[in-house]
């Protein structure tokens, strides 16, 4: 258990402190280290172990693997290895980015073998932390800073939740047990509820928080592959995923959480189809495709949500590799300039499109069935036509994607350069990667559900034939819908409201950035006119009063002068006698003594 | 107290007369590159009379010849006359090593020296005179050793003004004796208490004119300043500092067995000290010389060493306090005088920036100089506060007081000299030319003011 976070977390720093020097041995050192937790992941993951040490008094901190631990262990470990062999080739040789990555893999795997809210947080803000470095890697770069902050912020503006959580938490259960939360008494449960919800939905980039995912694709790619899609984001959803007993428990928080999810699968869809950016619009996907996720935390759908998870981590990283290697080939990521791109790689073209089937819902593809399963357990009818509404987008969007980047005829000239992404070393993560986004989707077939079922320790679901049979044609359909109108393209102008992601961060410029601005502003003000002008007077009163003492120290120093003064000329007085003459030495001495003995004779 | 005319009594004396002796006749025959010879004989024979008076000091007090005491203050006066003698003779070895006089300067120095111990150990007005007349003549002798004009003038002066006040001396001597009916102190001391208080009024200060001049006190301290200055500097720290010790103890001898009590003794010492330390004081302020600085301090440490003299018939503090501060002052004062010896310069801004070029130079000079004021831990120190304690234990209060200002005053002259010595420099002077024997006995002097000054601090005070 230990060895499963320390290795990754131990090889990254080790890495980051030896800093240039191991540049050159650092890519190789990761993937050893990377392909050692991804065994100990498996092994971790079928032998369920778990370890509690003491972190505060009479609070014990825990970590520990149980079924959806493992699901979630495994498949970062394996998408980290993925990434990072990517990454090998896709970015130089730094200690510094591949010990950053290592680090964040075991951040992410201490937040999701947390059995407690602390050292949840612990390796929740670790995590954070760490995304800004990532996301700014290339800190010469001011944009990739400033997306950094970005996203920093707005997550950490969520995490506040998951600290107000565990005060909560703390006083509600005197634990932060992860699984005593349900239990918490009234009020406490609701506002432990409320905080982590908080928490999951920034950091899952759901509405209203979408927009920081948006302004984090100027990170590298092997970034974003990492982080939006089996980590970071995925954490928010595996959080309201591990809680939905808490959140069944208090009635409102599974509704909140259902509707959040599923409009955010239906509107960032909506965003994800009007982007002509390729990792923007992998980026809208990937919040639609969490909105499913954390839609099945709302509707108890726990064995599909983390199937969903799990597929879609390959899928997305699948596909964000794709995308990197046409950026880095091709230098470009707009969809336009990607004309045909899929043919001039075709391992990654295939690959990608393998990804991209997958996520338009296709069958038999992965997601075509955990999203089934999830789109069954909605029950009511609006959430299920905002959820089917939300289907159809992703076959737009994901169709739109496949269609710009294998219509068209390869450009020749630079497809030598393919080695970047094909050969058989860079090869093997898409072709695992698509594997798993192609296979995934098993697991919530039967027989194999039941399984699966116990293995995350939720009740087995399955997706219902007519459903499926459905999806499966509406998926198609607009596929084909797709393929007709790229024909001939239609001068469709999507609303700049789609295009800006919602204006979503023009709102919360206008609403929160530019008032806290004004609000420090002022602040600022008034500790400039009001605190500083007392702080000032309060220095001029001493000043008075100092000068009020000065003019009993005036006197003081005069006399101090004046001794000096009088010592000066007594001292001269003395020196004058000193004539150099003798007879003068003589009359003195001669008086001198004379005066004495007069004196004495005379007194006595 | 045993009577006796044993001259093995006289052994350190007769050490001393006898080095001298050798050392002028070895001094006439080798030639001039060899007159070191001459005075290692002399030094011989002083070392051997300072072995044969910290002997001597065992054993129990007593008077020989009628005339020479033998008691602690003669005890003292020998060892630390003869120890300053020794020191002023290695200091002059640096500059006097090959002159053409060094057999003489040897002589001079020793037979100084003789005159200064008899001088302490006197018990008879004669015998005095004779000790005037030894300690003073080989001194203007020394005064004007170099033969140059500076020199040549402070020895005229110096020898007019001892001529002078030892007339006065003489004439005090004279009516003591008709007054007294003998010259001993013992018959004086008995005899005079009878007589008329103004006579003896008189002709105590007339005796006391010798005395303060050979002490530098005042109103006979005029030679002292031009003396320090015009003379070699090596003579100047002999004559700053040996003639004293045998003054005071003649001036301590005096005031508790000579005046009668009908006589004003303690008011006219009190009153001599009090005029000395501060006349000192005062001069010295605004001194650019520092031998001429160095000068008015020592008629200021005269001021203090004349307060147990004041005291003496009141208190027993007074000899212990007299005879420490005689002896602290010493060390430290020849200290003072090495430092000057090792610059070889006069001038206050020369000593600019001392610290960076020699700082353990720098640091001796600190530590003499807050000796001179009476820092602790520094055996003037303990000297002084011996001298304080004193003072208030036989009522004067005041004069006490009148030192302690005195003290005060004194730290803004001696810190004009030291505050240049740490300044950083902007264009620091050329490396001082500087002669090793010299600079090891410098650090020697100021270690040992402040060795004596922990070790007696430890002994002496509670």
């Amino acid at each position: 258990m230990t060895v499963l976070v320390a290795l990754p977390a131990i090889v990254g720093a080790v890495l980051l402190l030896v800093g240039r020097r191991a540049d050159r041995a650092a890519p190789t050192i990761a993937l050893a280290a990377s392909a050692g937790t991804l065994g100990l992941a498996v092994v971790a993951a079928v032998t369920r172990p778990s370890l509690t040490f003491p972190l505060f008094e009479g609070l014990p901190g825990g970590l520990a693997v149980d079924g959806l631990s493992a699901v979630l262990v495994v498949t970062v470990a394996a998408v980290t290895l993925a990434v990072l062999g990517f990454a090998a080739g896709d970015m130089p040789a730094s200690s510094r980015f591949f010990g950053l990555m290592l680090l964040f893999a075991a951040a992410m795997l201490v937040t999701v073998t947390a059995t407690d809210l602390a050292v949840l947080l612990v390796g929740w803000e670790i995590m954070g932390a760490l995304s800004y470095a990532l996301i700014g890697y290339r800190w010469r770069d001011a944009g990739g800073v400033r997306a950094a902050t970005t996203a920093f912020l707005t997550t950490r503006a969520g995490d506040l939740g998951l600290y107000f959580a565990a005060g909560c938490a703390l006083a509600g259960t005197g634990s932060f047990a992860l699984d005593g939360l349900a239990a918490a008494p009234a009020p406490w449960r609701d506002l432990v509820a409320g905080g982590i919800v908080l928490a999951a939905l920034g950091k899952s980039a759901q509405l209203p928080f979408s927009f920081w995912l948006s302004r984090a694709m100027a990170g590298p790619s092997a970034v974003s592959a990492l982080l939006h899609s089996a980590t970071m984001v995925a954490a928010g959803a595996y959080l309201v995923l591990r809680v939905q007993p808490l959140l069944a428990a208090t009635g409102w928080a599974a509704t909140l959480v259902a509707w959040a999810g599923a409009l955010t699968a239906l509107l960032l869809g909506f965003v994800a189809l009007a982007q002509r950016d390729l990792k923007q619009l992998l980026a809208a996907s990937t919040c639609a495709q969490l909105g499913f996720m954390v839609l099945a935390a709302g509707t108890a759908a726990v064995a599909g949500g983390v199937a969903h998870l799990a597929a879609h981590a390959a899928v997305k990283s699948l596909l964000f590799l794709g995308a990197g290697t046409w950026l880095t080939v091709l230098g470009t990521r707009d969809l336009a300039a990607l004309r045909g791109a899929a043919r001039r790689l075709p391992l990654v073209g295939v690959t990608f499109g393998v990804g991209a089937l997958a996520l338009a819902g296709v069958p038999p593809l992965s997601l075509w069935l955990t999203k089934d399963v999830i789109l069954g357990a909605t029950g009511s009818w609006p959430l299920a036509g905002v959820t089917l509404a939300a289907t159809v987008l992703a076959a737009a969007y994901s169709a739109k994607a496949l269609i710009a980047v294998w219509r068209g005829e390869a450009r020749p000239g630079s497809a030598s350069r393919s080695g970047r992404g094909g050969g058989i070393g860079p090869g093997v993560p898409f072709v695992a990667l698509a594997a798993g986004a192609a296979g995934l989707g098993v697991v919530v077939v039967p027989p194999l559900n039941e399984v699966w079922a116990r293995t995350v320790g939720a009740p087995a679901a399955r997706p219902h034939v007519v459903e499926l049979v459905g999806t499966g044609v509406l998926a198609v359909v607009v596929l084909g819908v797709g393929v007709l109108v790229a024909r001939r393209p239609p001068k469709v102008r999507f609303a700049a409201f789609a295009v800006d992601w919602l204006f979503l961060e023009r709102a919360v410029e206008r609403g929160i950035v530019r008032p806290v601005l004004a609000l420090a502003r002022g602040l600022a003000w008034f500790d400039d006119h009001v605190v500083q002008r007392a702080v000032v007077g309060a220095a001029a009163f001493s000043r008075g009063a100092a000068s009020g003492a000065l003019a009993v120290e005036k006197p003081v120093d005069a006399a101090v002068q004046g001794l000096g003064e009088g010592a000066r000329r007594l001292g001269a007085l003395a020196r004058y006698p000193q004539t150099g003459k003798v007879h003068t030495y003589f009359a003195q001495a001669v008086v001198g003594f004379l005066v004495l003995a007069v004196v004495l004779v005379l007194v006595r | 107290m045993g009577m006796s005319e044993n001259p093995v009594d006289l052994l350190p004396e007769l050490c001393v007369l006898g080095g001298v002796v050798v050392a002028l006749l070895t001094g006439l025959f080798v030639p001039r590159g060899r007159q070191w010879l001459a005075v290692a004989l002399g030094a011989a024979g002083a070392g051997a009379g300072l072995i044969a008076a910290l002997v001597a000091a065992g054993r129990g007090d007593g008077m020989t010849f009628e005339a020479f005491l033998l008691d602690p203050v003669t005890h003292v006066t020998r060892v630390t006359v003869l120890g300053a003698a020794l020191v002023v003779l290695a200091l002059a070895a640096g500059p006097l090593r090959g002159h053409r006089r060094e057999t003489e300067f040897t002589v001079l120095v020793l037979l100084a020296a003789l005159g200064t111990i008899l001088l302490g150990a006197s018990a008879d007005l004669l015998v005095l005179v004779a000790a005037y007349l030894l300690a003073s003549i080989p001194a203007y002798v020394l005064a004007g050793f170099a033969k140059d004009a500076r020199g040549t003038e402070a020895a005229l002066k110096y020898y007019l003004m001892g001529a002078l006040l030892g007339v006065l001396m003489l004439a005090g001597v004279t009516v003591l004796f008709g007054l007294g009916r003998g010259t001993s102190y013992a018959t004086l001391s008995q005899n005079l208490a009878h007589a008329p208080p103004g006579a003896v009024t008189a002709g105590l200060v007339a005796l006391l004119a010798g005395l303060l001049f050979k002490a530098g006190a005042v109103p006979a301290h005029h030679w002292v300043p031009d003396v320090t200055e015009g003379a070699p500097p090596v003579v100047a720290a002999f004559v700053t500092t040996v003639p004293k010790i045998g003054a005071f103890a003649a001036l301590f001898r005096v005031a508790t067995d000579v005046v009668p009590s009908s006589a004003p003794g303690p008011e006219l010492f009190a009153v001599l000290a009090a005029a000395t330390m501060t006349l000192g004081n005062l001069a010295a302020f605004a001194q650019t010389n520092v031998r001429r600085l160095l000068a008015y301090s020592t008629i200021s440490q005269a001021g203090y060493l004349l307060v147990p003299v004041a005291v003496a018939t009141r208190t027993d503090l007074a000899e212990p306090a007299l005879l420490y501060y005689l002896a602290a002052y010493v060390v430290t004062n020849l200290g003072a005088f090495a430092v000057v010896l090792t610059t070889n310069t006069d001038t206050l801004t020369d000593y600019r920036a001392l610290a960076t070029r020699s700082p353990a130079l720098a640091v001796s000079l600190a530590v003499l100089l807050l000796g001179l004021i009476g820092t602790p831990p520094t055996a003037v120190f303990v000297g002084k506060l011996l001298m304080f304690t004193a003072a208030i234990d036989a009522g004067y209060t005041w004069l006490a007081a009148v030192a302690l200002a005195n003290t005060v005053a004194s730290v803004f002259y001696y810190l004009r000299w030291l505050t240049p010595v740490f300044t950083r420099p902007e264009d620091p002077p050329p490396p001082p030319r500087l002669h090793r024997p010299t600079i090891l006995l410098t650090y020697t002097l100021a270690t040992a003011t402040l060795a004596l000054g922990l070790l007696s601090g430890l002994t002496l005070l509670p």
